[in-house]
């Protein structure tokens, strides 16, 4: 209820923002509901929403698109080959630069309004946002590689496309709803909100949103990365002390 | 009740994992034996990564064999020199094993090398499992005699570099011990596993231990090498969750007593058959994961 309230307010100030600005031909103006997404032990992924008002004149179609796009990543994706029976990874192809999690939010499907290479351009398709890296196997197809990468990521939640989950009010004010699944890598995540008319760009606005971990969280992951050993004796002591307890516990009398 | 997993990077529902951990705690702790070799394969079916899943359970190990060393010490079940050597074999054998899990998960064929593991370890242990509870429920049927003598030396009493074993009564080579102590280390280490389903049978079988020192002292060598399996899959691999422990242990530590005392009041012929089933249908399920024609011919490894 909060939430809604909060989103409500930063809402009414973006149009206020907005309309101090209506003098201008076409304009954009954003706000996202969460800037910081704090992992905590209860954490079950995150929702935010990226919302904003825009405004123009004339008669125009307008369109917006909103991405959201996770911190690159490398890859390795396999190909599994049939070897004495056997289902076995081989194959390898390197992505670097791979985004660890896209979710694209669009007034309409963006193939009916963008060309191919504009939507290449712009950084709105995930598989060519990925770099392939010193190449691919022998008589093998380069896109499948990418078809499949996207087809992986999408199975996992990681990709997500709604093309026409972004609603555009009369007034110009719109508002795209996100989900971060708990398993989306923490970090930095680019926010573009882009504004087309016709199917031309008119403005772009970049945000961003940072998933950090706190607390018991954090402690854990930069205890097993920074000092790996002393993570590994506390774990063992832990267990030690564990079974000692519970022979403690339920010891026969 | 979902808890968000540090290491592994993901949510997982806390109850159930930890009532799957206590349930197979309950009926290891029923037949004796400890429940890695079920747990590890169920962790991975609920989608913990592999590497997660194998170095997270061997804290898990560490615990429960720790909760029951502590009653074979008390009386006196426990030869310490043997367990030394046995644990000197596994010191080598988890530094191997931990080595190849670590060259296997840059490689990109750690999940084939888990399941490979488990599919032969699993399916031989649990056929033997069947074979033997099936053949001892005839025999009481039919009244027979319980078991055949064993002979009193073996091979592993002819190799050189011989030592005295005042616990166990033996005096035999040192080689055997640091043999079995090296197969549980590499198991430990690439299955996630004590590996005491191995080491118990060898030290009856092979080294020809009494029967109430075999448990002690396989406990006590999985202590050590599971301890230090979770040290260097920590320094090497990043992949011990504490968190993901933290639920294992509660629910197989506490599992596996009440197992046990429940157990003493079972009949072992029709518990063995259970868990050998079990072990059975783990075993094919993976290897049918292998063989069949997979959905998704692509695999994303990091």
């Amino acid at each position: 209820m909060t939430l809604r309230a909060l989103l409500l307010a930063m809402m009414l100030c973006v149009l206020g923002a907005g309309v101090a600005h209506a003098q201008r031909p076409t304009g954009l103006s954003t706000g996202i509901t969460e800037e910081e997404v704090a992992v905590t032990s209860d954490y079950r992924g995150a929702q935010l929403t990226v919302f904003g008002v825009h405004w123009q004149r004339g008669p125009a179609r307008s369109d917006v698109v909103v991405v959201l796009r996770g911190p690159g990543e490398r890859e390795i994706l396999r190909r599994k080959r049939r070897i004495l029976g056997l289902w076995i990874n081989s194959d390898p192809v390197r992505f670097s630069e791979a985004p660890s999690f896209f979710a694209l939010a669009s007034t309409r499907p963006i193939g009916t309004f963008l060309s191919a290479s504009t939507i290449a351009n712009l950084g709105l398709d995930p598989g060519a946002l990925a770099r392939l890296e010193g190449g691919t196997p022998p008589d093998s197809d380069p896109a499948a590689y990418r078809r499949a990468l996207v087809r992986l990521k999408k199975a996992a939640g990681l990709y997500r496309e709604s093309p026409r989950g972004l609603s555009l009010e009369d007034d110009g004010a719109f508002k795209a709803p996100f989900i971060i699944p708990a398993n989306a890598p923490v970090g930095a995540y680019k926010v573009d909100v882009f504004l087309f008319r016709n199917g031309r760009l008119v403005q772009r606005k970049p945000g961003e949103v940072v998933i950090t971990r706190i607390g018991i969280e954090k402690t854990i992951y930069t205890a097993a990365q920074t000092w790996p050993l002393l993570y590994g004796f506390s774990a063992v002591l832990f267990a030690l002390a564990s079974g000692y307890a519970a022979a403690f516990a339920f010891r026969r009398r | 009740m979902s808890l968000y997993l540090p290491i592994a990077e993901m949510s997982v529902n806390a109850l159930l994992i930890i009532l799957i951990s206590g349930g197979i705690g309950f009926l290891s702790g029923m037949v004796g034996v400890g429940g890695g070799f079920i747990m590890t394969p169920a962790l991975i079916f609920m989608g913990i990564p592999p590497s997660v899943a194998v170095a997270t359970q061997a804290s898990q190990i560490t615990a429960s064999s720790f909760s029951g060393v502590i009653a074979h010490a008390r009386r006196r079940g426990l030869d310490i020199r043997m367990g030394l050597l046995l644990s000197i074999g596994g010191v080598v054998g988890s530094t191997f094993g931990v080595w190849v899990f670590a060259t296997m998960k840059a490689l990109g064929q750690l999940d084939l090398l888990i399941t490979i593991f488990y599919v032969f370890f699993l399916g031989v242990i649990g056929a033997l499992m069947l074979w033997e509870s099936v053949w001892a429920l005839r025999r009481r049927a039919r009244g027979g005699p319980p078991a055949r003598r064993r002979r009193k030396r073996g091979w592993a009493h002819r190799l050189p570099l011989r030592v005295r074993f005042p616990q166990s009564g033996l005096y035999i080579s040192v080689l055997p011990p640091l043999g079995i102590g090296l197969l549980t280390g590499v198991l430990a280490a690439i299955m996630g596993v004590g590996g005491g389903f191995i080491a118990v049978p060898a030290m009856i079988y092979l080294l020809r231990m009494p029967t109430n020192v075999v448990v002690g002292t396989s406990l006590f060598s999985i202590i050590i090498i599971t301890s230090l399996v979770t040290v260097l899959q920590s320094a090497q691999t990043h992949t011990v969750d504490l968190v993901l422990a933290a639920l294992l242990i509660l629910g197989g530590v506490i599992g596996a007593q009440f197992g046990a005392r429940f157990g003493a009041r079972l009949k072992a012929e029709e518990l063995r058959i259970i868990l050998g089933g079990l072990v059975c249908a783990t075993a094919l399920r993976l290897l049918w994961d292998l063989v069949a024609h997979p959905a998704e011919l692509f695999v994303l490894t990091r």
